[in-house]
This record gives C-alpha cells, sequence and structure tokens, in this order.
C-alpha cells in the first residue's frame, strides 16, 4: 500500500462556500411557482482560500474552535466534498472518522466488515484475515449476523473504530475519535493508534485535546474563521490555539 | 474517458471484488430480507404476464402467436429498466454510508446497483428459457441468433445505468423527480411494444420504434429470442447510440451535482 509518491496531499488554493437556502422545499412544483422571487439564501464560507501539503506518514493535529472550519477542511481534505476552488490531490484511499463511519445500519456487522474493508481498499482475502482480530477488538463476537441497527451506540462505535484501526485507509482523518467506548477500550485504541501510526500511515487528527495533538503530531495547523492562521510546529499552533481561547 | 475508468478498474482488481460484493449484498438485503424471498421475483414476473394476457388475448383477442412467451421477454426487459431507473433515483441518498467518509468513486455504487438488478434479470432469463423451450406450444426452440441477447442486455444495461445517473443525480436539486420519472415512465410502459401486437404499434406510431429507445431493445430482442432472425441492426444502432448519448450526459450530471450529494442530502 505504500507509494513511492512521498507527498499524501495537496491542496492548492482550495475553499469552500456552502449556499444554505432557506426555502425549505426543494422540489420542481416549488421552483415553478417561486420562479420571479428570488430565492432566499445564505452564504456561509466554512473555509477560505487555503493551501497546505500532507507528506506520507506524516501525523497532522488540526484545532481551532467550534465552527471555524475543521470539519469542512479534513471532508474537502478526504474528496468527499468538492471544492469551490483550487483543486486538492489525494494519493490512496481516505477514511474519515468521526462518531459515525461509513456503516448501513440495514447490514449485519459481517457484512459491514466487508463492504468497509473493501471500500477502503483492501481485497476480500486480507479481510478474510482481519476478520477475527476486527471483530475481537471490538468486542462483538457474539453478535456478528446482527444488522447493526440493533447495536448500542457503543457497540456501533467500537465496531466502526475497530474497522478502522485494523483496516485503515491510506489516509486516515480523525475527528474527536478518543471518546469512544468505555476506559478499557480507550486504552486499548490508543495502544493501536500508536502501532499504526509507526506502520506510517498517514493522520490527520481534529482534536480539542492538547495532550493529545502535542503527544502525536508532529505539525499542527491552527484554523481560525474558516483559514488555516498557522501551519507548522505543534507546541506553537497549540500556543496560538489557547491565546484565542481566552 | 470510459476506457480509462475501465482501465485503472482492471488494474486494481480489488475493484471489481468491491463490485461483486456490493451488488451480492444488494441484492441479498432485497429478496431475503422478506418472508416470500427469492420466490417473489420468480412469480412477480408470471403475475404480470397472466394479467396481460388475459386483457390482451383473452377479452381483446389481439391473436399474437405464443403471446405469453412475447410477453415474458418484453416484460422481464421492462422491469429490469423500471428497477434500475426508479428504483434507483434515491441511491445515492441510501447509499450515503458508502461515500460519505471516503473518497470512493460514485460510480461503482451504481454500477452494483445495476449488477444486482441483472442477477435478478438472469434468473427471470432462465425462467423465460425454461417456459418458452418446454411450456410453449408454439415455441420454435433454441437457435444460434440468441446469442445476440447479450448484446441487447449489454445496451439495455447502459441506458439503465445512464438514465439512472440523470435521475439520481437530479435528485440532488430536485426531489420530486421521481413522481415525475414515475408518471413518464407508465407513459413510456404504454407507448412500448410490451403488450401491442407489433404491426399494430409501428402502424399507430409509425416510426416510433425508433423514437424510443426502450422499445427497439424489445423488439430485437424478440426478433432473436423467438423469431430465430438476426436483430434489426439499424434499430440496434440507434438504440446503442441512445445509450451512450444517455450515459455521457449521465457522467457529466454526476460530476457536476452528484459531486455535491454529500453536502446536498
Amino acid at each position: 500500500m505504500i507509494m513511492k509518491n512521498e507527498i499524501a496531499i495537496i491542496a492548492k488554493d482550495i475553499s469552500k462556500t456552502f449556499h444554505i437556502s432557506e426555502d425549505s422545499h426543494n422540489t420542481v412544483k416549488h421552483r415553478l411557482f417561486n420562479l420571479f422571487n428570488p430565492r432566499r439564501r445564505k452564504d456561509v464560507a466554512a473555509l477560505r482560500l487555503t493551501s497546505l501539503e500532507i507528506k506520507r506518514g506524516e501525523c497532522i493535529g488540526l484545532i481551532g474552535r467550534n465552527g471555524c472550519g475543521k470539519t469542512t477542511l479534513t471532508k474537502v481534505l478526504a474528496g468527499v466534498y468538492p471544492t469551490d476552488t483550487g483543486q486538492v490531490k489525494i494519493n490512496g484511499s481516505t477514511m474519515l472518522m468521526n462518531l459515525g463511519v461509513g456503516m448501513s445500519h440495514e447490514l449485519t456487522a459481517r457484512e459491514n466488515i466487508y463492504v468497509s474493508g473493501s471500500v477502503l481498499g483492501l481485497k476480500i482475502k486480507e479481510v478474510d484475515q482481519l476478520f477475527d482480530k476486527i471483530i475481537d477488538f471490538a468486542e462483538v463476537r457474539d453478535f456478528v449476523d446482527t444488522k447493526i441497527k440493533f447495536f448500542s451506540s457503543g457497540m456501533m462505535a467500537r465496531l466502526a473504530f475497530s474497522i478502522a484501526v485494523n483496516a485503515g485507509a491510506d489516509i486516515m482523518f480523525l475527528d474527536e475519535i478518543f471518546s469512544v467506548g468505555d476506559m478499557k477500550f480507550q486504552e486499548k485504541a490508543i495502544k493501536v493508534f500508536e502501532s499504526s501510526w509507526i506502520e506510517g500511515k498517514t493522520v490527520v487528527l481534529v482534536s480539542h485535546g492538547m495532550d493529545v495533538v502535542s503527544k502525536y503530531c508532529n505539525r499542527a495547523a491552527f484554523m481560525k474563521d474558516g483559514r488555516v492562521e498557522f501551519f507548522g510546529e505543534t507546541e506553537k499552533a497549540i500556543q496560538l490555539y489557547t491565546q484565542d481561547n481566552q | 474517458m470510459i476506457l480509462k475508468i475501465v482501465n485503472e478498474w482492471l488494474r486494481q482488481s480489488n475493484k471489481l471484488e468491491r463490485l461483486w460484493l456490493l451488488a451480492k449484498i444488494e441484492f441479498k438485503l432485497r429478496y431475503y430480507e422478506n418472508k416470500l424471498g427469492l420466490l417473489w421475483a420468480l412469480i412477480k414476473p408470471l403475475m404480470d404476464i397472466l394479467i396481460y394476457y388475459v386483457v390482451f388475448q383473452i377479452i381483446l383477442k389481439q391473436n399474437v402467436p405464443a403471446f405469453a412467451s412475447y410477453l415474458f421477454i418484453g416484460l422481464i426487459l421492462w422491469n429490469f429498466f423500471v428497477e434500475s431507473t426508479t428504483g434507483t433515483i434515491q441511491i445515492l441518498s441510501v447509499k450515503k454510508y458508502l461515500y460519505e467518509y471516503s473518497n470512493m468513486n460514485k460510480l461503482e455504487i451504481y454500477i452494483s446497483t445495476l449488477i444486482s438488478n441483472s442477477i435478478g434479470f438472469f434468473f427471470n432469463f432462465i425462467m423465460f428459457l425454461v417456459f418458452y423451450n418446454f411450456l410453449e406450444k408454439e415455441s420454435t426452440g433454441l437457435s444460434v441468433q440468441n446469442i445476440w441477447i447479450v448484446v441487447m442486455f449489454v445496451n439495455l444495461f447502459i441506458l439503465s445505468l445512464g438514465m439512472s445517473l440523470i435521475l439520481s443525480s437530479l435528485y440532488i436539486v430536485a426531489k420530486d423527480i421521481s413522481q415525475v420519472w414515475v408518471v413518464f415512465t407508465s407513459f413510456l410502459f404504454f407507448l412500448s411494444p410490451i403488450f401491442y401486437k407489433l404491426s399494430t404499434f409501428k402502424q399507430a406510431l409509425p416510426s416510433f420504434d425508433y423514437g424510443n429507445p426502450i422499445a427497439g431493445i424489445i423488439i430485437n430482442t424478440r426478433r432473436v429470442m423467438m423469431e430465430q432472425s438476426p436483430p434489426d441492426f439499424r434499430l440496434l444502432g440507434f438504440d446503442y447510440g441512445y445509450a451512450i448519448v444517455l450515459m455521457i450526459i449521465g457522467l457529466i450530471f454526476l460530476n457536476k451535482l452528484g459531486s455535491r450529494a454529500a453536502e446536498k442530502l
């Protein structure tokens, strides 16, 4: 899975504005009846002109106050949202992880593991090999063939987490993931993360926990009002963030 | 562009596996979740045939030779088209979990769903073959021309995929496209030679077999499956033309509108 290319993501002059329509209906009928009424809409500039480069194997911290555009930036970098300007070049598969991760509630745990594994770029045989590890790590051995809509939220989160750490995409975006599960599970999770980072996955970590960021990240970006104000040394970024909070 | 995509898929064999995996799961979800299960997939075309048979052969006395088989093949082609278009309008919303958290190519979601529908079509087609060869009194039996069915089906597949891409992308900006399409398909259903005698159809709507992309596929499939003759190549050319044009429009729509699905739906 390791490519020769050293760069994982290059983003050049990217920006993202959401056009939020205040008209609730989005139908042809509604359009026709309101043909001559101007559409009421609000523009929210979630991400302003930004360029950055992430190297393969790096762990990047992404910090900033609520609503500063962290999640939008990760979604654009992961290729989930298209950017309005500029371009993003992504080398490899990406996975975004926050509390709910790409799993269908209609499928069983087994099916979800295979689907997610495959989406993350693994072959069926590779998923076969990882299967037991994923199930045991998530502690859902007794519910392998149960649809996950019957899972408790904790079980679901553990399963998602387990798929992510064991299958893992080339580039992982982790949005506040250390809040999953009980203490014991968190300990286990952190241990696995430490070991899989050593294996050289590219990670972008979004967190409000400064200890986590300063412990694991080589570099960090501090965001404010949709702009990346600083991108570099982790300590400096944390310092800026702390100042911003005062 | 299409060649490039296909080439990329073949290079990374994981993609083919993934398409098949998603198709299998989709198929299972559709048929194994219900009490009747796969049986329903087999019963439904038979029920439809019964209805149209009573109406058009017994009441209206159309006198089409081997009418049950005539209906059978027409209906399974039509059902594939409807399932793959009407049934996929909300696909980007239903399958959001697949692309919301990763950079998976959305086209794969469509193709896997259509492959799943193809499995259903395959079962129905086997049923047709059994019916036509063993139960149909006026059957002309198997023939080498039957092989053309593959060409017809590929045509139908591309046509359905193109329409599916267009409709589901439009769904992002206009939710009621699903209602509009339901009306449109019932219009199209009655303007396709599914249960009419072909000569009546051609007389009433001259050259409409060229205007309606699905009509030509049905006509040609009947030629190769029931009349032991090669397809009408002019018609075949037209239908491939339609399918490819719609497919290209569909891909453009997916790029322009579909790429915003994650934020809009």
